[in-house]
């Protein structure tokens, strides 16, 4: 790099630095920039003088926010800028990196060690580091069925927070169409339930099940790196190509463990996962094969996993007793008191 | 020598080498991005091979991203992050080095 040129972190809290932030990624054609930038954690800028010439960011494992002054694109600025982030992630020990990004950017990445894991016409994302999709896709355990190539395989992706009778019964109906079934719990940590808590949750709702395998979704389905709106407010637009890029990597995933169909449960309260599955239905035939199970009820009313962690909120899980497993249960009573701990440190109890 | 977590060194910037080591199960894997691989690609898969060889160092593996780094610099950048990823910045292996 040239030594004129300085690599320094942003706060963009700052006016000062916010505007130059703004004036470069509007200049290099990034539009719908937030007025307080909440979803970063760290933001880089490498300087020459006084004036921003190149810029990246990051949140958890996704890079974002990444722009080069055309006037010195000649790709050492890209290189300087993804090496800092790469680094400062290093640091905190982030070693699996992802990037949403135009595809016209793709080369860019790939030169600098990224692989692409998903496309559509407007958007593409792309991982680097310890872990690969390929990694994750021969880890997943196949079924002991006998010829695999003519069995009807099933999956199924839910975050289930926490596990209801819902879930189990869109579990249950799949396990009855298919001769296997995936049912891949969301690994972001994002939810009132915690990972671990969640699929334990789910081992334990379907255990009686032979066909059906609990798998986790790693960074690979439904995550901050694939399908960040499902977790953060965010417009139609932005949720309609992140959902077409998750299920143009689903495809991927399906085709080599021979997924041909995925069950869906009807969703009558949360927009965007309704946008999801919309998408979903668009974007996944004809390889994958889509179907909707309408919900369950109970004694008339609609199971849903919102109307649980309400009722934990407060303090009347008798009242959702029925919406439950028996597993689901007893843990929730068993662990009352740090669930509402944990809303009143600010968990969301309405959202996903 | 036991790999005990993933680790990095060196840059993406011009005449570096980014290297990055993380433990698998199975043989040792080289992921190689370079603009020279026509040429030296073979040359650099030697030359780490050995040094994995030196330091006892097997079910790795490593994803390289060159941007036309000397061979010297290859080899510092990837002792430091073998020392790195096996926690031993403090405490180098000094028969490797000299």
């Amino acid at each position: 790099m040239d030594y004129s040129q300085q690599t320094r972190q942003l706060n963009l809290k700052e006016t000062h630095y916010y505007q130059q932030w703004v004036t470069l990624l509007t200049q290099e054609g990034i539009e719908g920039l937030p007025q307080t930038v909440n979803d970063v954690e760290a933001c880089f800028g490498i300087f020459e003088g006084q004036q921003l010439i190149a810029t990246g960011a990051y949140q958890k494992n996704v890079l974002k926010y990444i722009a080069v002054d055309h006037h010195y694109q000649d790709g050492k600025l890209f290189n300087a800028i993804i090496s800092t982030l790469i680094s400062a992630l290093a640091q905190k020990g982030i070693f699996h990196i992802f990037v949403f990004t135009k595809p016209k950017y793709r080369q860019s990445f790939e030169f600098v060690g990224f692989n692409l894991l998903a496309e559509t016409d407007v958007a593409i994302l792309l991982e680097t580091g310890d872990v690969s999709l390929q990694q994750f896709i021969a880890q997943v355990p196949r079924p002991r069925v006998q010829k695999q190539t003519q069995a009807a395989i099933s999956a199924i992706v839910m975050n289930a927070n926490p596990f209801t009778l819902g879930h189990r019964y869109l579990v249950e109906q799949a396990a009855k169409a298919s001769d296997f079934v995936y049912v891949f719990v969301v690994s972001q940590d994002v939810s009132l339930f915690t990972t671990a808590e969640r699929f334990k949750l789910v081992q334990q709702g379907v255990a009686d099940l032979t066909n059906v395998v609990v798998v986790p979704t790693s960074d690979y389905m439904v995550s901050y790196a694939t399908f960040p709106a499902y977790f953060l407010p965010e417009s139609q637009d932005v949720i309609g190509y992140q959902t077409a890029l998750d299920a143009q990597l689903f495809k991927k995933i399906a085709a080599q463990l021979n997924i041909q169909y995925r069950f869906l449960g009807e969703e009558p309260f949360s927009k965007t996962t309704a946008l999801y599955n919309q998408a979903l239905a668009t974007n996944l035939p004809p390889e994958v094969t889509v179907k909707v199970i309408p919900r369950r009820q109970a004694a008339d009313q609609v199971i849903s996993a919102t109307r649980v962690r309400q009722a934990v909120q407060a303090g009347m899980i008798e009242t959702v007793q029925n919406f439950v497993p028996d597993t689901t249960y007893q843990f929730i009573k068993q662990n009352q008191a740090s669930l509402q701990a944990r809303i009143q440190k600010g968990m969301q109890v309405d959202g996903n | 020598m036991e790999i005990k977590h993933t680790a990095i060194a060196g840059t993406l910037e011009s005449s570096d080498i980014q290297i990055m080591l993380s433990k698998v199960e199975g043989a040792t894997e080289i992921e190689l991005e370079s603009a020279v691989e026509k040429q030296f690609g073979a040359q650099i898969r030697t030359l780490m091979q050995t040094i994995l060889d030196q330091y006892g160092i097997t079910n790795v593996k490593i994803k390289a991203v060159d941007k036309g780094a000397l061979d010297c610099t290859i080899k510092a950048r990837l002792i430091t992050v073998i020392q790195r990823a096996t926690d031993k910045e403090n405490d180098p292996d000094w028969e490797v080095l000299g």
